[in-house]
């Protein structure tokens, strides 16, 4: 009778978190002494007591959840129980795959997985498709309910969903995944956008449309734009890029770029601030396909509609969560636990955090997130007083130069938002080089590195 | 070997010593792991080995970074982030990292 309240309960929170108080249930409570977290042995990496007890369930395996995952073990011991859940069983990388649209790379070789974060931290990862959410209460835990009905126990919950696509009028998933590939989760659309450009006609349009920010990684749509602008000069001649950039100006390292539209893709690229997509008429029958924006009709070869983002599906379903105009999740930056909903934290695209949604600096919230609750877990409850991150990235703009961009973030204690700090950028790189390209893949291998191995 | 380290961080490591029931960790950890995703994890691989330098010579060529120019170089820029107290604090933390 009580297992039939219990499941009942967490039905009623298959669209999301339910409230704290309807999770509160004695079941519950016997079940979080035995959490389903069983790790493995540990390793040397992991130290045997750092004073820190309890059980950590991370929802989402990408570059925040990965990072977390690490760094509670390494950071909090061996009594720190840590659960990765993610849908998939391996990571593509969404770092590096405009390198895919021009055959330098294949997402075969943007793939990770989690055997080192299970074998040498003794993550426990679990696959499978989150469905709800419990916040824990104080020392009560909270859970995390698959589809497959298995239920996942941990003192403290972090979300990192990554990010989710509004609709596009004129678009399905199913024209996306055959059609108007987004490609802007790295995986098979990228592999498909790839083979459109490949097999483009020389003098083709190749038409990309760049969502409103806040969108994952700032430059990454420009970046696309000249990797692909490079790829069609060299093997399409007489073709041409245009973008149809919602926002008023370019939206990162805008001196690079523009240089790289004007200069050095000239004639190729044709970049169109200020315009908003209205809808796409979508050809199956290998005709063009329309794409209109506030300004008129453009007809494109191949289509590359990148539509606009919210947080992840788990932080939307539930509005107490997504409390940052229904979309993205407010978030203490100290310690990235949700503003409305204790012991529950977000790190990664789906918060809002003032600082760029990318990989790079996902990684450094996780660490702190990670931080912050191998504190908690041993009874540290001082906030961080001066959280810092950093932003870094390099961006391709031919096959073989790059330019880079960073910024270092601090903490402004008076609107409790993390900011640029006086001086320290966003700076972007004096020219685009083959150094700055080679910089860039130790630069991408030690990121990922630090977040999956 | 506390001795670069300001009155403010002895406080926050006296903190980390009160309320951890283990040996707490350094001060500067979650500091220094600013610098992990390009120079490894503790500093271990990536750009520069960070792992077992000294203080000071992390300290002096992080000085020497932020006086340079910001968009030559990915780290003049990056530099230019830290303060004096956070760049010891880092030099410090790194330099303990078993080599």
């Amino acid at each position: 009778m009580k297992r039939r309240q219990f499941i009942g309960l967490f039905g009623a929170s298959a669209l999301g978190l339910v409230l704290p108080e309807l999770a509160l249930g004695e079941d519950r409570r016997r079940s979080s002494g035995s959490t389903t977290t069983t790790t493995t042995a540990s390793s040397s990496l992991v130290p045997t007591d750092t004073g820190s007890v309890g059980s950590v369930v991370i929802v989402g395996g990408g570059m925040a959840g990965a990072t977390a995952a690490k760094f509670l073990r390494l950071w909090g011991g061996s009594n720190v129980q840590v659960t990765l859940v993610d849908q998939n069983a391996t990571y593509s990388s969404n770092i590096m795959s405009n390198l895919v649209l021009n055959g330098s790379t294949t997402m075969s070789q943007l793939t990770y997985n989690y055997n080192t974060l299970t074998s040498a931290y003794g993550v426990k990862f679990v696959q499978g498709s989150v469905v709800g959410v419990v916040p824990p209460v104080g020392s009560t835990a909270g859970s995390v309910r698959l589809a497959d009905g298995r239920v996942l126990f941990g003192t403290k919950i972090i979300l990192a969903p990554g990010i989710e696509f509004d609709d596009v009028p004129g678009l399905t998933p199913a024209l996306q995944e055959n059609y108007v590939p987004h490609a802007w989760r790295a995986g098979a659309q990228t592999t498909k956008l790839a083979s459109q450009i490949r097999n483009m006609r020389a003098g083709g349009t190749f038409i990309m449309t760049i969502p409103a920010s806040p969108y994952r990684c700032p430059p990454g749509p420009y970046e696309r734009a000249c990797v692909v602008a490079d790829y069609l000069k060299r093997n399409k001649p007489g073709s041409r890029v245009i973008v149809l950039d919602a926002n008023p100006f370019i939206q990162a390292e805008r001196t690079n770029f523009e240089r790289a539209f004007n200069v050095t893709h000239a004639g190729v690229i044709d970049y169109r601030p200020g315009q908003s997509l209205t809808g796409v008429t979508v050809s199956i029958t290998g005709g063009k396909h329309a794409v209109t924006t506030s300004s008129g009709t453009e007809y494109a070869d191949v289509l590359n509609v990148i539509p606009s983002h919210r947080a992840g599906k788990i932080i939307t379903d539930n509005p107490v969560l997504a409390n940052v105009g229904g979309r993205w999740a407010g978030v203490d930056v100290r310690s990235y636990e949700s503003t409305s909903v204790p012991n529950v934290y977000v790190i990664g695209d789906s918060a809002s955090s003032g600082q760029p949604k990318a990989g790079h600096i996902a990684n450094q919230e996780a660490k702190l997130c990670a931080d912050a609750i191998a504190r908690a877990l041993r009874g540290d409850l001082t906030p961080n007083p001066a959280p810092k991150t950093n932003s870094a990235c390099y961006s391709p703009i031919t096959a073989d130069t790059a330019s880079w961009l960073t910024v270092v973030y601090g903490y402004d204690a008076v609107n409790k938002k993390m900011v640029a700090v006086p001086g320290a950028g966003p700076i972007e790189a004096a020219a685009a080089t083959q150094d700055n390209f080679n910089d860039m893949k130790k630069w991408f291998a030690t990121l990922m590195s630090d977040s999956f191995a | 070997m506390y001795r670069l380290l300001t009155a403010a961080s002895l406080a926050a490591l006296l903190v980390y010593s009160q309320t951890a029931s283990a040996a707490p960790p350094h001060p500067g950890r979650v500091l220094a792991s600013n610098c992990f995703q390009c120079h490894g994890t503790d500093g271990r691989k990536g750009f520069e080995e960070l792992a077992g330098k000294s203080a000071s010579s992390i300290y002096q060529e992080m000085k020497e970074m932020q006086s340079k120019a910001a968009d030559k170089n990915i780290m003049n820029a990056h530099a230019r982030g830290y303060s004096d107290d956070e760049i010891r604090l880092i030099a410090d933390y790194f330099s303990k990292v078993p080599h």
